[in-house]
C-alpha cells in the first residue's frame, strides 16, 4: 500500500516527465518558428503584416474559418442524434456500432480521403446515383472546391464529437426525459430546453476540437479542395516546402497557434464544468 | 355513475412475463390511493401506464369516462414525482416549477404568480433561484411536488417519492404530502413498498402481488379483515399456525394441529373442506397472554421461549405444543411482563374476530 502523499509525489514525477517532454519537443520548436517569422528575412513584423494585409492570404483564412465553422457545426447536427441512439441503445448494439465508429477512425486517413475522391467525383457513385433517381441531370461539381472538403471533413471528424457527446449523454438521466413529457413538453421542446442544455458541456468540448483540428487540418483540404481553394495547412506548407520561405510558413503557423489557444481559454472561460454540479 | 378514474383490466406482458395480470381499480375523485406492494408486484408498471411511459399489451384507463390511452404522455396533463430526483439540474428552483407552464406557453405575469403559489404550497417560498444542486433530498422532492402541482393536473402519480431519504426526513415529508393533498384535493396514486408509509398516507390501498391485485382496502380494513395470507403477513406483524381444517360451517372453520389441539368458529378466507391444509393467523396485539385457559377453542397452550424488552412494550416469543411460533406483545406495565421468564407453560387467547383462517395452496 502506497500513502496517499507517496501517491501523490510520484504522480507529479509523472506529470514532470510529460511537462519536460512537451518542453523539448513543443515549446522550444513553436519558439524557433516565432524566432523565424519575425528574423526572417529581416527584424520585424513585415511577415505578419503581409498575411494581414493581403487579400489573397485573407482569402485563405476566409476559407478556413469558413470551412472550420461549417464542418463543426454540420458534425454537431450529426454527431448528437448518433451519441443519443448510442447512448439509448441496449448495450450489446451500442457497443457494435461503436466499434464501426472507431474502425472508420483507426482507418488511414489518406485510404479515406481517396475514398471520398472515388465517390464525389464527377463519375463517381454519388452522382450516379443522383441521376440515376433522377434528381440531377448534369453532375455535380464535389470535388476540387469546398464542399468536397466540407463533406470529407465532417466524416473525418465525426467520431471527435460522437465521442465527447456519448459521455455527457450517457450521464443523463432517462427520467428528466420522462419528467418533461410528463410537464407537457413536446419531444421538441424536451430537446431543445432539456436535453441540449445538459449536453452543452460536451458540444463546447466536441466542438472545440472539431473547429480547432479543422483550422489546421491538411491532407483532406489538399486532396478533395483542388488548389484554387487553399486553406491555412496548405498556406503553411506551401510556403515552407516550396517557396521555403521559413518566415512566412512561421508567421502563419503562429496566427493558427494564437486562434487555438483564444478558443480554448474561451471554452475554459465558459464551458467548464461549475463547482456543485 | 362512471369512476374518476378507472383501470379497467390493465395487462402488460414482456414475452413470456407478466408484469400486472388484470389491474383492475376504481378511484375516486380527491382520494388518496397507494399501490402497496413488494418490488416486481407490477405497482410500478402499472403507474408508468398510467404516465404513457408504457403501453398495456389490453386493457384501457379511463379518466372521466375517456380512454387516456391514445394520448401521448405531454398531453395527458397528469402530475409525476419520480423516485430519483428529476430535477433539471441546469434550471433554478422558480424556472424548474415555471417550465410546464413555459411549454404550455402561458404568459409571464401568471407563470410568476403559480409559480409563487406552488412553492408556497411546498414551504418553499423564496427558494426561486437557488439551483436543485444545492438543496437536500427532501427539499428536492418538495420542488419536484410543486412542478407537478403547479398546473393543476386532475391526477397526481408519485413514484416511492421518499425512498432515497432518510427516516426523520420521511416522515416529515410524509405529513407534507398530506396536508397539501388536503389543501389541493388532487387525486394522488402513490407507490410504495412501505407499509407504515402506506397506512400513515392513503385513504384506501390496493395490495399488489405477482401483477395481481390481492385485496383493495382502508387502512383498518386490510388489517382487520385481510383477504388472503399474502395481505395478512403484509400488512402488519403475524403468526401463521399450520395445520388442518376440521369443519366449515357459515364461513367459519374449526381447525387441528398436529398435536391434536384445536380451535373453533374461526372466519375462513377462501373456500376450503374438512382435511384441508390451512393456516391460523395470529396479529401479537391481539393475542392475550394468561396463565390460565381461555374459553374452549378460542385457546392454545404456549411455552415462553425468548422475552424482549422493546421499550413501550415487551415481545414474547413463544411455541405452540407442536412447535408452531408466534409472538405476543405486552404493553409496557403489564402486570405479567415482570413475572414471566422463558420455558414457563403460559396459554393464549383471542377475541373470535381477532383470529383469521387461509387456506393453503
Amino acid at each position: 500500500m502506497f500513502s496517499a502523499a507517496t501517491r501523490r509525489g510520484s504522480g507529479l514525477g509523472f506529470a514532470m516527465s510529460a511537462i519536460l517532454l512537451l518542453a523539448a519537443f513543443f515549446v522550444i520548436p513553436v519558439v524557433f518558428l516565432l524566432t523565424r517569422s519575425v528574423t526572417e528575412p529581416q527584424l520585424g513584423l513585415q511577415n505578419y503584416a503581409a498575411l494581414v494585409g493581403s487579400t489573397t492570404y485573407a482569402k485563405v483564412f476566409f476559407n478556413t474559418f469558413l470551412v472550420a465553422g461549417v464542418v463543426t457545426l454540420v458534425t454537431v447536427l450529426i454527431a448528437f442524434p448518433v451519441a443519443w441512439a448510442l447512448a439509448i441503445m441496449p448495450g450489446r448494439w451500442a457497443s457494435v456500432v461503436f466499434a464501426i465508429i472507431l474502425l472508420s477512425m483507426w482507418t488511414n486517413l489518406l485510404a479515406r480521403t481517396y475514398a471520398w475522391m472515388v465517390l464525389l467525383q464527377q463519375t463517381g457513385l454519388i452522382n450516379r446515383m443522383l441521376k440515376a433517381i433522377g434528381l440531377i441531370d448534369q453532375p455535380l461539381q464535389l470535388t476540387n472546391n469546398l464542399i468536397g472538403v466540407t463533406i470529407g471533413m465532417v466524416y473525418i471528424m465525426l467520431p471527435f464529437m460522437i465521442l465527447p457527446l456519448m459521455g455527457v449523454i450517457k450521464k443523463i438521466d432517462p427520467a428528466i426525459l420522462q419528467a418533461a413529457a410528463l410537464c407537457g413538453a413536446t419531444k421538441w421542446q424536451a430537446l431543445t430546453r432539456v436535453l441540449v442544455p445538459l449536453a452543452a458541456p460536451g458540444i463546447a468540448s466536441g466542438a472545440l476540437m472539431v473547429f480547432v483540428m479543422s483550422l489546421g487540418y491538411y491532407v483532406t483540404p489538399s486532396l478533395l479542395g483542388g488548389t484554387a481553394n487553399m486553406m491555412l495547412a496548405e498556406l503553411i506548407a506551401q510556403q515552407v516546402q516550396s517557396l521555403v520561405n521559413w518566415g512566412m510558413g512561421g508567421a502563419a503557423a503562429f496566427l493558427l497557434l494564437l486562434v487555438t489557444l483564444g478558443l480554448y481559454a474561451v471554452q475554459l472561460r465558459f464551458f467548464e464544468p461549475k463547482e456543485g454540479r | 355513475m362512471t369512476p374518476f378514474l378507472h383501470i379497467n383490466g390493465i395487462r402488460k406482458t414482456y414475452g413470456d412475463v407478466v408484469a400486472t395480470d388484470h389491474v383492475e381499480l376504481s378511484i375516486a375523485e380527491g382520494e388518496f390511493m397507494t399501490f402497496l406492494g413488494p418490488s416486481g408486484s407490477g405497482k410500478s408498471t402499472t403507474l408508468y401506464i398510467l404516465a404513457g411511459f408504457q403501453d398495456p399489451t389490453s386493457g384501457d384507463i379511463k379518466l372521466r369516462g375517456q380512454s387516456i390511452l391514445q394520448t401521448p404522455s405531454h398531453k395527458r396533463n397528469i402530475g409525476m414525482v419520480f423516485q430519483r430526483y428529476t430535477l433539471f439540474p441546469h434550471l433554478t428552483v422558480g424556472e424548474n416549477v415555471a417550465f410546464p407552464l413555459r411549454v404550455r406557453r402561458m404568459g409571464q405575469s401568471e407563470v410568476a404568480e403559480k409559480v409563487k403559489r406552488a412553492l408556497a404550497l411546498v414551504r418553499l417560498d423564496g427558494f426561486e433561484d437557488r439551483m436543485p444542486a444545492k438543496m437536500s433530498g427532501g427539499q428536492q422532492q418538495r420542488v419536484a411536488l410543486a412542478r407537478a402541482l403547479v398546473y393543476d393536473p386532475p391526477v397526481l402519480l408519485m413514484d416511492e417519492p421518499l425512498s432515497a431519504l432518510d427516516k426523520k426526513l420521511r416522515e416529515e415529508i410524509q405529513f407534507e404530502i398530506r396536508r397539501i393533498h388536503q389543501e389541493t384535493g388532487v387525486t394522488i396514486l402513490y407507490v410504495t413498498h412501505d407499509q407504515e408509509e402506506a397506512l400513515r398516507l392513503s385513504d384506501r390501498i390496493a395490495i399488489f402481488n405477482k401483477g395481481k391485485i390481492e385485496q383493495v382496502g382502508t387502512g383498518p380494513e386490510l388489517y382487520a379483515n385481510p383477504a388472503t395470507h399474502f395481505v395478512a403477513d403484509f400488512i402488519g406483524d403475524s403468526a401463521f399456525l399450520a395445520g388442518e381444517l376440521a369443519g366449515v360451517a357459515e364461513g367459519r372453520a374449526g381447525l387441528r394441529f398436529a398435536d391434536g389441539s384445536t380451535v373453533a368458529a374461526v372466519p375462513l378466507h377462501g373456500r376450503g373442506i374438512a382435511g384441508q391444509a390451512a393456516e391460523l393467523m395470529l396479529r401479537p396485539e391481539r393475542i392475550e397472554l394468561s396463565p390460565e385457559p381461555g374459553p374452549e377453542g378460542a385457546s392454545l397452550p404456549v411455552t415462553v421461549e425468548d422475552l424482549t424488552f422493546l421499550g413501550n412494550n415487551t415481545t414474547v416469543s413463544a411455541r405452540t405444543g407442536w412447535g408452531g411460533a408466534l409472538s405476543v406483545r405486552l404493553n409496557f406495565g403489564h402486570p405479567l411482563s415482570a413475572r414471566i421468564a422463558r420455558g414457563d407453560r403460559l396459554h393464549i387467547r383471542w377475541a373470535p374476530e381477532a383470529a383469521h383462517a387461509f387456506v393453503r395452496g
